[in-house]
């Protein structure tokens, strides 16, 4: 049902008006998880050429501040502070205060694994509007085998205490890899233990640079059909409702996402880097890049080509950014995302199958 | 009730006008308003004289003083009652 709030951020939406930003502070991370899409060398990705050299600087910190102010003036409300792992930039802090004092609602994401009791004040003083932690297994090996950090799981579980006990809003998210695929209800279960929802991810991201080392790691056709059989995981199997005019996704309209190096991309996901905020104003970018422009079509139309795309268009996804990345045309719909549409179609089939034919005194 | 008005925003609580109306973001309950045009108005001037506010609501809505005062109150006392403005010192 549409809300006030959901009627409002749609209007802007739809105006190419900016509520949501994503801003990367660095790629450093204290975690080398095998399917990380950074565009940094972690420990046993299979790559096929080596990584481009980084070639710019980070933003200061006075430069992150002049981003800051640019955003708040275009409207953005909702800030991500992202990386790599964010808390491990130097300045995390002074930024998070920052973007507090311009009145974003402030979401982190991160591994946890830095959340101290002390770290856990801090974020109670600071009050984002959430944490979402990644999950990497429910137990110390699975976990460890992901993200090859020993310790890793048991300094997330400490993290989730101190958080809890501070009433700290917090959302887990799994990917839903090979690795994890037998403890699904496990890591549900760990999510009720300190009060918080989990929320499973059944697509994983190939790299920044465009390799195919994540996909390494799918779960298994199997795995994902007991996925969407599940009660009570976090997955959803409603088929979509789409309506003439409905745009595929926020890309380019709602969201903006700004790397460490300070290039503007139209999302987290869509990698073309349409300016530098080092270069000119955030908003002139935005309002004129030829990029940006051919995104937010690719968003107004992809609802009719999904349709055309894939008999099971009313349970698929489609992910501009990804597909560009992957296969150099943001209108071809990715693989992984028909995959799961087939396997959440037939579910669909066997629930509807089970419930037996629908009786009643009108059609 | 606080007549003279002059009110502070709580920092815990994020927000924008967005499509001209504001949207207020209670970040340690998870909850979100979203207000009217009226409220808008009162909730970005929030920090100016009362009177001042009641008489550009009375003008630009061509409503009597009167009962641009008891809503503006009204509103104020809903804001403070939901923790997103707190009465400043004065």
């Amino acid at each position: 049902m549409d809300t006030p709030l959901s009627l409002l951020m749609g209007r802007a939406v739809r105006a190419s008006r900016p509520v949501y930003a994503t801003l990367e502070l660095t790629y450093t991370c204290n975690f080398a998880c095998r399917f990380c899409y950074n565009p940094v060398e972690r420990r046993n990705q299979r790559r096929t050429k080596p990584l481009p050299k980084p070639d710019l600087k980070p933003l200061a910190f006075e430069e992150i501040l002049g981003v800051l102010d640019q955003l708040r003036e275009m409207g953005v409300l909702y800030l991500t502070l992202t990386g790599g792992e964010p808390l491990t930039h130097p300045r995390f802090w002074d930024i998070a205060y920052a973007a507090k004092a311009r009145s974003f609602a402030v979401r982190v994401f991160s591994n946890a694994a830095l959340i101290t009791e002390a770290v856990a004040d801090r974020f109670h003083d600071l009050a984002p509007y959430c944490l979402e932690i990644s999950v990497h297994g429910a137990k110390d090996e699975t976990a460890e085998a992901l993200n090859q950090v020993k310790g890793s799981h048991q300094a997330l579980l400490r993290a989730l205490g101190h958080l809890s006990a501070r009433n700290i809003r917090v959302y887990l998210k799994c990917v839903v890899t090979r690795l994890v695929q037998d403890e699904l209800s496990e890591i549900k279960a760990l999510g009720d233990r300190f009060g918080y929802p989990v929320f499973f991810d059944p697509v994983l991201t190939i790299s920044d640079d465009g390799e195919e080392y994540p996909l390494d790691l799918q779960a298994s056709d199997e795995v994902l059909r007991k996925l969407y059989l599940a009660d009570g995981l976090n997955i959803g199997n409603s088929p979509f409702q789409r309506e003439p005019g409905d745009l595929n996704c926020t890309v380019a309209a709602g969201t903006i996402h700004i790397t460490p190096g300070g290039e503007i991309q139209p999302c987290t996901q869509w990698k073309q880097a349409v300016g530098n905020v080092r270069e000119r104003p955030i908003q002139e970018t935005w309002a004129t890049s030829p990029i940006l422009e051919e995104a937010r079509k690719v968003s107004r139309e992809m609802p009719e080509l999904i349709r055309q795309g894939t008999d099971h268009h009313a349970f698929c996804h489609h992910c501009p950014g990804l597909s560009l990345l992957r296969y150099g045309d943001a209108r071809r719909l990715e693989d992984q995302y028909v995959r799961v549409a087939r396997i959440r179609a037939g579910v669909a089939a066997e629930e509807a199958a089970k419930a037996g034919p629908r009786v009643g005194i009108r059609s | 009730m606080y007549e003279d008005g002059r009110y502070k925003r709580n920092p815990d609580v994020s927000w924008r006008v967005i499509e001209g109306q504001a949207v207020l973001v209670h970040n340690r309950e998870g909850e979100i308003e979203v207000l009217n045009e009226v409220g808008t108005y009162l909730w970005e001037h929030a920090d100016e004289p009362l009177e001042q506010l009641v008489g550009n609501i009375s003008r630009d809505y061509g409503v009597a003083p009167e009962e641009a005062r008891r809503d503006a109150l009204e509103f104020y006392e809903s804001m403070v009652a939901s923790g997103a403005l707190v009465a400043a010192e004065t």
